[in-house]
């Protein structure tokens, strides 16, 4: 029987997470709560120019300073150039820094206080150098170089092209054109970067700390510390949030070689203010779009150009602006695209992964210019999203199969609970309702070259107690319970029986890690696979047992029968502790692996399949906009969006909720502000985030067609749940104001003079 | 140097010596381990380190550990008795927590809020979380559990009106 039509006991039903209470209590303990024997507490020192050549450090002060166990520099790594994507990175700054933030020095002391002391005791002579922090800027003739190797700043292009693009904008009624700006903002998440390490005496590395990427951030720093991978451990605690951010960072290796040099652990926090001048954040992006469209409201053509900022190396930026440039292709049935992506180094912060990655910069700017597509055709954008969506099993122009669909229910069931109809055609003055859509992927092909499934270990001990372990990330999403979820409903036993190991490297599979959507439906599907391999160990005992047919034997809530003869069951436990005598103590360990249908993109054409699971989403904001100040209200909002089925619903509301109150602060709030090379706001009195006072009643819809290659029908929900956010949000300020916002954020200062550039005009 | 303080931490006395320039948090987290107080900013602008003092709710990365003298200090810690209290099962039963760093911190505000005003509107039990931030949930579960423990709720999870989970 498939596992879809199995009737369900645990999945599907809304559990708090199972360490949750853990949570509560205080008791939980997240990376930057870890403390070794011995251990001492690192601090970096940064470059205060965003651009300088570094002629001498001299630590010698630094390091006669009683309580500091080790200063180190670049001098103190072994010089290899590496990198996630590229090899442009090295684990201090060498001869040049090249953001305001990079690391220079790094000292490791009994304390904090000492640290920070040890810190300003160190003496750097920097020559500044002139710098360039916008991309437009940074790729015209004659401008400074980031990297001497590469002209004119462009770190990575990328070109896509199916149809004919120039004939299908001939044939159509209508083409809009505009220039689309989405700024640099911060994840903010509330456990600043972190880690803990150690060195052993044969010279392996154990790390712990919060990230995504526990087996693939191995493998870039085996390189940087001329390693092999299997000289460093990850261990995963606990953590504070990450949202894209926590993946390759220096604070990492910079913690390590403290270690090496001082010879005892070192655990390395960020302060707040490092976390934002030197964390990944979004890729700012100049979007240029023209999109054509028929009179009816067929979209006909879509040419994009995307000039991203990598800052001063790459992370993942290049990844991303291949996303920004073609990713919302398959959410419509578009036949005709070209797109081109610039990929460019600048003076600035390192960027990378935020939610979204470049689908959600891209589905700003296309879900605005459908908002205005829809208005020069004067025709109800919920009926021109209906229109172009695709739907279930329909191949997109670039070869991706949609498996399942529930597009175009999101609408329909958004509006009715928004009473779109009604709200728009009934306007009130300076208030406004808008409107949009987006797709997303469970998971990405090309991320990793060598494989993009998941998989997972189920370990069943005497007692019964079982023990999953994968290789993703639970970054506080609340993954463990889902796994757990899928463990007991597949083993058949209650939920507390089931526990979710913390991710060690050294005894987790090799997961590819939490990102691109993907931990429920790659993760989870390797944790079902284990699971029936552990239950079909266990049902042979219990057949031995019964006296019964392998194939014949059930577990349900933790007790294994004949199925059909409930009456006559066996306790979950003890079958699990006669499977471990009759093995002399071997525990049951069902391990298990998911390979999804995916291809790999044409390197040329990109013709591929980069995911199983396609979800998508329709999101409504209303807003009331104050005339006096510019002040935008989101007053309520509606988000439909298609999860496939949910594993968890409350958990997976909580992940929508999260999503659109991080893009509401990304539309109204938030931004990275440069003045001179140096973010002038690395702070939370300066950066404000969405406060408890910003956000509405979020009302969220499950739409839930259930897709065929997800564990019991799932699919992600992460990324598509801020994805439409901004374009929700700068819609209802267009019904409201006749204002389209071009450039994000949009402060009340900037609309509150587009109100007036209006007024005059009008 | 250092300065002599005596300070009762949920429930218990401690008398310590510490250096004037430290402030309660490091003193809580690390002195006496109590990690559940944690560090977000070190400003006063995240409300993740939100502990009551006599009572009220204040960011112990700002209060220096000598200026606690005398005083009674709750922590996420002690706000336990033999079962969770009902805001913590409260927070967990409607999925307001999720990474949980601001969580011992949030229930700390609420706390604070309902022991002063035992029946909050909504309104006010969003101005008293304003100064606490919560980058995961979007806030309203918050809002909603800490709704859920107020008396003119019909809502109340089962942990919160005393009864077992089961």
């Amino acid at each position: 029987m498939s596992e879809l039509d199995r009737e369900l006991d645990i999945v599907g039903k809304s559990y708090p997470q199972i360490d949750g209470m853990q949570k509560a209590m205080g008791k939980t303990k997240f990376v930057t709560d870890l403390v070794l024997p011995g251990m001492l507490y690192g601090r970096t020192l940064r470059s205060p120019y965003p651009h300088a050549n570094i002629q001498n450090i001299d630590t010698s002060r630094a390091r006669a300073l009683t309580g500091v166990k080790a200063v180190v520099t670049y001098a103190d790594t072994p010089g290899i150039k590496f990198g996630p994507r590229s090899e442009d990175w090295t684990i201090f700054a060498g001869d040049k820094a090249r953001f305001y933030g990079d690391e220079v020095a790094a000292v490791a002391a009994i304390d904090e206080d000492t640290a920070e002391e040890a810190l300003e005791l160190i003496k750097v002579e920097y020559e500044a150098l002139p710098f360039v922090t916008d991309p437009l800027e940074a790729m015209q003739p004659g401008a400074q170089l980031v990297h001497d190797d590469k002209p004119a700043n462009i770190a990575a292009e990328f070109k896509v092209e199916a149809g004919d693009v120039d004939r299908a904008f001939d044939d159509s009624h209508i083409i809009y054109e505009e220039r689309y700006y989405t700024n640099q903002v911060y994840q903010a998440y509330m456990e600043p970067m972190a880690a803990l390490a150690e060195v052993d005496l044969s010279g392996r590395i154990t790390l712990w700390t919060g990230t995504q990427i526990p087996n693939m951030m191995r493998m870039t720093y085996a390189k940087a510390l001329g390693i092999s991978p299997d000289n460093i451990r990850v261990i995963v605690p606990d953590y504070g949030g990450a949202f894209g951010a926590k993946m390759e960072n220096n604070i990492h290796l910079v913690a390590a070689i403290l270690a090496q040099k001082a010879q005892k652990p070192v655990k390395l926090v960020n302060t707040r203010h490092d976390d934002f001048i030197a964390g990944n954040p979004r890729v700012p992006m100049y979007i240029d779009i023209k999109l054509g469209a028929t009179q009816a409201g067929v979209l006909t053509a879509k040419e994009v150009t995307v000039v991203g900022s990598a800052g001063a190396r790459l992370v993942y930026s290049m990844v991303i602006v291949a996303t920004a440039c073609y990713r919302v292709d398959s959410l419509y049935r578009f036949q005709h695209v070209r797109s081109k992506g610039y990929t460019v180094y600048t003076n600035t912060v390192p960027t990378a992964c935020f939610r979204g990655f470049g689908n959600s910069q891209m589905t700003f700017v296309l879900e605005s210019a459908l908002d205005m597509i829809a208005d020069q055709l004067n025709m109800d954008p919920a009926e021109l999203r209906i229109k172009n969506g695709i739907g279930p099993n329909e191949t997109s122009i670039h070869g991706w199969k949609i498996t399942s669909s529930g597009l175009k229910d999101c609408v329909i069931q958004a509006t009715e609970k928004a009473d779109w109809q009604k709200k728009r055609q009934q306007k009130e003055p300076l208030k406004g309702i808008g409107l949009a859509c987006c797709n997303h992927v469970s998971g990405n092909r090309p991320f990793a070259r060598e494989f993009d499934g998941g998989a997972g270990i189920v370990r069943v001990g005497r007692d019964g107690r079982v023990t999953v372990y994968h290789g993703e990330s639970d970054m506080g999403q609340g993954q463990k319970t889902t796994f757990a979820q899928i463990a007991a409903e597949r083993l058949g036993v209650p939920l507390e029986m089931v526990h979710v190991a913390d991710v060690d490297t050294d005894i987790s599979p090799f997961g590819l890690g939490s990102f691109a959507t993907r931990g429920t439906l790659m993760g989870g599907n390797g944790v079902l696979a284990a699971a029936k391999d552990a239950f079909r160990q266990l049902a042979k005992i219990a057949a031995e047992i019964l006296e019964a047919r392998v194939e014949d034997i059930e577990c349900r809530q933790g007790k294994f029968f004949v199925d059909g003869s409930p009456e006559r069951s066996l306790p979950f436990r003890e079958v699990a502790a006669q499977a471990t005598f009759a093995r002399h103590g071997a525990p049951v360990v069902g391990t298990g692996f998911y390979k999804p249908p995916t291809v790999l993109p044409d390197p040329d054409t990109k013709y591929g399949n980069i995911s199983p699971a396609y979800p998508f989403a329709c999101q409504i904001a209303e807003v009331e906009v104050d005339p006096n100040t510019g002040q935008v209200s989101v007053t309520n909002f509606v988000a439909a969006h298609d999860v496939g089925r949910a594993i968890n619903p409350m958990a997976t509301e909580g992940q929508i909720r999260g999503g659109i109150t991080q893009g509401l602060g990304w539309t109204l709030m938030e931004n990275m502000a440069y003045e001179n090379g140096e973010i002038i706001n690395p702070d939370f009195v300066d950066y404000i985030v969405p406060s408890a006072l910003d956000v509405p009643d979020i009302k969220p819809i499950l739409v839930e067609p259930v897709e065929p290659n997800g564990p019991y029908g799932a699919k992600g929900i992460g990324e598509p749940a801020l994805n439409p956010t901004m374009a929700a949000i700068t819609n209802a300020i267009y019904n409201a104001t006749g204002v389209r916002v071009k450039k994000l954020p949009v402060s009340p200062e900037k609309l509150l003079s587009e109100l007036k550039k209006k007024e005059a005009a009008d | 140097m250092r300065v002599p303080i005596h300070i009762i931490v949920n429930g218990e006395e401690y008398h310590l010596e510490v250096k004037p320039n430290r402030v309660l948090l490091d003193v809580l987290r690390e002195d006496l381990g109590l990690i559940g107080t944690k560090k977000g900013c070190g400003l006063g602008k995240c409300g993740a380190c939100t502990i009551l003092l006599d009572g009220r709710p204040i960011h112990s990365c700002l209060l220096l550990a000598a200026q606690a003298n005398r005083r009674e200090i709750t922590t996420i810690e002690g706000i336990a008795a033999e079962e969770p209290h009902p805001l913590q099962a409260a927070f967990v039963e409607k999925g307001a927590v999720q990474c949980g760093f601001c969580t011992p911190g949030m229930i700390n505000a609420a706390k604070a809020l309902l022991d002063a005003n035992p029946d909050p509107d909504e309104a006010e039990i969003k101005l008293a979380i304003a100064g606490n931030l919560c980058r995961c949930t979007g806030y309203n579960q918050i809002v909603s559990a800490i709704q859920s423990c107020t008396p003119s709720t019909s809502d109340r999870p089962a942990a919160a009106r005393g009864e077992s989970n089961e």
